[in-house]
């Protein structure tokens, strides 16, 4: 889709880690990792079993609090800020495991988005219909959100996401399990919300060629540092990123 | 039956004759039972309205405690008048609910049990040890005014009745969404920019002023309480209503309520054997079945409604 894109959407940095670091005693999880996310690009944030990238996500979502270093968003310093306070700047996250509430419905799931600002219930309506009907999940808006088919239910995650109309989408990796046919549509969804709703994402993802496919540029973590950066065609010939992710053989 | 509106017009007129039962019973025994069975509904509904969000507080008992000790206070020894006396017990029981929720539930689980147990013993310790509220002796001489005291029970009948469809209001409404959320995976509200903690306080706070309203009526309704009106053993019973009754739906805790309320003034005579009882009926009902009455009433429903076809 965007694989000709060699550089990052010249949109301002709309999100910005400086020096990250992160320990949980003595296991150093996260050290001094650096990034900026460019308004209006899909960056891919890549890493081996145990690299760093769900404790950044934790991290620049405000579910953990850094054990050093800097992070701004839309220009404010938002270090050791809650996940309400990132939340509401427009940074909005979705989760690889329990993603959804799966004893809701769908439309209850979508609602939740819904609540951190004030709206009719009529508009709240409305705006689980647009992102239920984004999201191909438009004909099961009744339907227990834990008895959806494994597809829908990573749509669910990203639909409750987006009821929260986020500026910054954060998804940690949305695509697992997914078949072929599945993975394309929800590609085709990452692009039509950059290029129709404006949304800056960052993607965290083990299907190699659907972040080679969707991102305008990726960043490789590696035992919770910075190993390589660039467009996935570049970090795809990147030798460390061969040796340490990709694999010698491939 | 119980997801829909006839289900809650079907409560509706229990309620109107329960409070005209109230209003009209001339046996003074029978009506206090009423007061009493909606009494226990009100602590069991409460109970199951912050299991909403996943906690077991136990800590009910002790708002229980806190709003019958505020309209016994400002009643006997201030001399307020009766309706101030009687708002004060849920706006003191709500405002320390607060305090307490606000303190106590950034722990989960085990951890907030545990407190919220803590905290209702702390609280009747206060009690026996305070000479000016009575010590362990309590308090005696909440009486309703007189122009008032006829139909007392018919008024608190219709308090109770009103604070079980206020709760069962909530409940359905988008903050009872966001209660269940919270249970489901709190995670989720907290990514799209809520604030669970205060989702949570304010949960209890709710469920904090409903038993301490129902403990203000029942300071009038008994004339005396005591510490040990409000152990952490008020919880426990109101637990096994909302277990047997069902937590499946708001109904649940009410008929657990009233079934174990009028079981149990058979069994009041039995001594000892009373607590062996309740724990039997508990551990049978956990056993044969685990969803309760409203359980029960719902696989009935479903081979009735499969049998038809």
């Amino acid at each position: 889709m965007n694989a000709a894109v060699s550089m990052p959407a010249g949109g301002e940095v709309i999100l910005r880690a400086e020096n990250l670091e992160r320990r949980f005693g003595g296991l150093t999880a996260v050290s001094g990792f650096s990034f900026e996310l460019r308004e209006g690009e899909i960056l891919g944030l890549i890493g081996p079993n145990g690299a760093g990238k769900s404790t950044t996500f934790n991290l620049i979502s405000g579910f953990l609090r850094p054990s050093g270093g800097r992070l701004f968003v839309k220009g404010r310093d938002v270090t050791g800020a809650s996940a309400k306070t990132i939340s509401r700047l427009g940074l909005v996250r979705t989760f690889q495991h329990d993603s959804l509430l799966s004893e809701m419905s769908v439309v209850d799931n979508i609602l939740i988005g819904t609540y951190h600002q004030r709206l009719a219930h009529e508009k709240r309506m409305e705006k689980v219909r647009e992102v239920a009907s984004m999201t191909g999940l438009a004909d099961h808006l009744q339907t227990t959100a834990g008895n959806l088919p494994h597809g829908l239910q990573r749509m669910l995650s990203i639909a409750i996401a987006l009821a929260a109309e986020p500026q910054i989408l954060c998804l940690d990796e949305p695509l697992t399990g997914l078949q072929g046919a599945e993975v394309s549509s929800a590609l085709e969804l990452f692009e039509k919300l950059r290029t129709t709703h404006g949304l800056t994402i960052l993607l965290v993802e083990h299907n190699m060629r659907a972040v080679m496919r969707a991102c305008d540029r990726v960043i490789v973590l590696n035992y919770g540092r910075l190993l390589a950066e660039g467009s996935p065609e570049t970090v795809s010939r990147d030798e460390a990123v061969i040796e340490a992710y990709l694999g010698r053989g491939r | 039956m119980w997801n829909r509106l006839p289900g809650v017009w079907i409560c509706v007129a229990i309620a109107i004759a329960s409070v005209l039962f109230a209003l009209l019973a001339t046996n003074a025994y029978y009506t206090s039972l009423v007061v009493w069975v909606l009494t226990n509904a009100v602590l069991a509904s409460a109970l199951r309205f912050v299991l909403q969000i996943g906690e077991l507080n136990i800590a009910t008992a002790a708002f229980f405690g806190i709003g019958a000790y505020t309209t016994a206070i400002t009643a006997v020894l201030l001399g307020w008048p009766f309706w101030l006396t009687l708002l004060l017990a849920p706006l003191v029981a709500g405002a320390l609910s607060a305090l307490f929720g606000w303190v106590t539930l950034r722990t989960k689980g085990p951890y907030f049990l545990l407190v919220s147990f803590a905290v209702t013993e702390v609280v009747r310790l206060i009690y026996t040890q305070t000479n000016a509220i009575g010590g362990n002796s309590g308090l005696v001489g909440m009486f309703p005014p007189m122009a008032i005291d006829a139909y007392y029970p018919a008024l608190a009948v219709a308090l109770l009745a009103a604070t079980l469809f206020a709760l069962y209001g909530v409940e359905r409404s988008d903050l009872g969404r966001l209660f269940k959320a919270i249970e489901n995976n709190d995670a989720i509200p907290r990514s799209v920019g809520l604030n669970v903690v205060l989702l949570k306080v304010l949960c209890v706070v709710i469920a904090g002023s409903a038993v301490g309203l129902a403990g203000g009526l029942h300071a009038y309704a008994n004339n005396v309480i005591a510490p040990s009106d409000f152990t952490f053993f008020v919880a426990i019973l109101a637990l096994a209503y909302v277990k047997i009754g069902g937590e499946g739906h708001a109904l649940g805790p009410v008929l657990g309520a009233a079934l174990l309320t009028l079981v149990g003034q058979w069994v009041a005579g039995i001594s000892a054997w009373e607590n062996i009882f309740y724990g039997a009926v508990i551990v049978v009902t956990l056993l044969v079945f685990p969803g309760g009455l409203v359980g029960l009433a719902a696989r009935a429903r479903g081979l009735v409604t499969r049998s038809a076809r």
